[in-house]
């Protein structure tokens, strides 16, 4: 950012005042840097003759894009819409044998509860809650969000219809429940990288991956808290254990600094958002590490699915405050777009 | 109908806000209250929900080229709007249809169907559109459709005094901007260049129904240098969650078929 702190020779203040409050007699002095032609070594009695760093231009470092106004129901809905998906998809997966029937069941609960309960946390959200049937208005392919809701009505009358038959369900009735669950599970990903806010925008190929990734880890989260036998228990730590791991990896993915845009990133590590996403990442690994002790303990596997569940919930309000940080820097929206026209993308 | 939108050419602006007053008093906006930014001449700071003109200030120590005065002093001063995009983010983002294209081809929330769900808010690369606290819904700039419709033209353009900002039909307005263009070029101001007028010159937005003449990097003016619709590449998204969600479905019969396959 600023080309004080990478040039090897330093006069006059080091720290420059875009990075931190400065309040000091001196905070309003500019940096300063040596011309470039100063040379490596300079001797004592040479006056360096400097220049105030330029800042990028922007306007007042004022925001250039607006915040998201989304509040806290909304990270709250995408976790549940994860926990739905997944276990949308185990539900389909499990054979009709009477040793998983109680796991199915409790799927078919977790799944209906999750598309209900979650697009009543969105109407919650909504400026207008009246208006929520507006949502099925029209069908707008280009809007992952229209996209979204229309997933959501229909894995909501499948899921229902799942839970009210129960084991009697057809096998279109439950492939459809599983469908319409991965959209779910899957899109809210789609939505966020389908945005022009720079941190959404820049990992637009990864949100996808990590929200399903870590809709997996939830629902085996969620599930480990119930009461399982022997099998099931397998059965769910495996199917978490995939979902753990996708999440760690794609969490790791997502905080690899890509040089296009620093801006965002430094914005984020600063703030709630930073703070957030730590702590999702710590439970991630605490659950990890939980499940790899080998001894067998019921609650061994329910702190888990604590730790799995508080992570995946972190995770999801992180992304949105970071998302926020991320808007309020305007540097975050011009420098990488700036580079892009240079290189003559 | 033809297409009709704003040249906004700043510079001839004079910072004097009869846009940003205009506007607010045709549209019925209420006032955003008394607040001192400490920012130049700028207290309106930017678009909002309440405000569809915004006038910016850029107060700076440099000479503009021609320009003579005692010390290098300048300010760059722009009349900001909905840029009612050719591709419009907020548009083709929308999952209720409360944003519609116009006869004008501009671009307009219906009041009436629009629900609030903010996300519009975030697909706009312009950070023009906004939701309102208060009423919930979110607005912008329509274009003054019903002047439009009534064979008037906006307010804002009708109070510029300086005819800062033109409206007209398109292709007219892209004819007027060249000119101008080229007869501020051939007085020594090189700096001017025509923002996101065609599609060639802004192709993340094919296009902008409102455009700019700036004197200064876009940025400068908070504008975004390359802003790209959001919609235009989301098919990547669409890509990698298939990929994802066909993991999740093997991760669920793998696990189910593992500990199956052991009991056998």
């Amino acid at each position: 950012m600023s080309q004080a702190l990478t040039s090897g020779l330093k006069i006059g203040r080091e720290m420059d005042p875009d990075l931190a409050m400065l309040t000091g007699e001196g905070a309003q002095q500019r940096v300063k840097q040596a011309e470039p032609d100063a040379g490596s070594i300079v001797p004592l009695w040479r006056q360096v003759s400097s220049r105030p760093a330029e800042s990028p231009p922007d306007y007042y470092r004022l925001p250039l894009l607006k915040e998201p106004v989304w509040i806290w129901s909304v990270p709250a809905y995408f976790y549940l819409g994860g926990v739905a998906g997944g276990c949308a998809v185990l539900a389909a997966a499990l054979p009709g044998k009477r040793r998983f029937d109680a796991l199915a069941s409790w799927c078919r609960l977790l799944a209906c509860a999750g598309v209900t309960v979650g697009p009543a946390l969105l109407t919650w959200d909504l400026g207008k809650m009246t208006r929520f049937l507006n949502m099925l208005r029209v069908f707008r392919p280009s809007s992952p969000m229209s996209v979204g809701s229309w997933s959501l009505a229909g894995t909501g009358m499948l899921a229902t219809l799942s839970l009210l038959l129960g084991k009697k369900a057809p096998s279109s009735v439950r492939y459809g429940t599983a469908f319409g669950g991965v959209m779910v599970a899957g899109y809210t990903g789609v939505l966020l990288g389908n945005t022009a806010n720079p941190l959404w925008l820049e990992k637009r190929r990864l949100l996808p991956p990590l929200f399903i990734a870590s809709a997996i880890a939830s629902t085996a989260g969620a599930l480990e808290l119930r009461p399982l036998n022997q099998h099931e228990e397998k059965v769910v730590q495996r199917f978490g254990m995939v979902g753990k791991v996708g999440e760690a990896a794609a969490m790791v993915a997502m905080e690899r600094r890509t040089p296009t845009n620093k801006e965002a990133v430094y914005g984020v590590e600063k703030g709630r958002g930073g703070l957030l996403w730590n702590a999702a990442k710590v439970a991630l690994v605490a659950g990890v590490v939980l499940d790899l002790i080998p001894a067998k303990s019921t609650a061994r596997r329910k702190a888990s699915g604590v730790l799995t569940t508080l992570g995946a919930i972190c995770l999801r309000y992180a992304l949105l405050e970071t998302g926020k940080d991320a808007a309020r820097e305007p540097q975050a929206v011009i420098g990488p777009q700036r580079r892009r026209m240079q290189g003559g993308g | 109908m033809t297409a009709t939108g704003f040249f906004t050419d700043t510079s001839v602006c004079i910072g004097c806000k009869a846009c940003e007053v205009a506007c607010k008093q045709w549209n019925q906006l209420p006032a955003d209250g008394n607040f001192f930014s400490g920012r130049s001449y700028d207290n309106t700071i930017h678009l909002e929900a309440t405000t569809w003109r915004h006038v910016a200030f850029v107060e700076r120590s440099l000479q503009l080229s021609g320009q003579i005065t005692a010390r290098p002093f300048s300010w760059l001063l722009m009349s900001d709007v909905c840029k009612h995009c050719e591709r419009a983010g907020c548009l083709e983002a929308c999952p209720t249809g409360a944003i519609v294209r116009t006869e004008f081809e501009s671009v307009y929330v219906q009041p009436d169907v629009c629900n609030g769900c903010g996300y519009c808010v975030v697909c706009c690369p312009f950070g023009v559109i906004n939701r309102r606290e208060d009423d919930g819904r979110a607005w912008k700039c329509t274009l003054c459709y019903d002047r439009q419709k009534a064979g008037g033209e906006p307010a804002c353009a009708k109070a510029c005094p300086t005819d800062s900002i033109t409206f007209g039909k398109l292709d007219e307005l892209r004819e007027i901007a060249r000119k101008r263009l080229e007869l501020l070029h051939s007085r020594g101001v090189h700096e001017a260049y025509l923002y996101g007028m065609t599609d060639d010159d802004q192709p993340g937005t094919e296009g902008l129904h409102a455009f700019f003449l700036l004197l200064d990097r876009p940025e400068a003016y908070n504008l975004p240098p390359k802003p790209t619709v959001p919609t235009k590449g989301v098919g990547a998204s669409w890509g990698t969650m298939g990929v994802a969600a066909a993991g999740m479905v093997a991760a669920a019969v793998a696990a189910v078929r593992f500990v199956e396959g052991g009991k056998k």
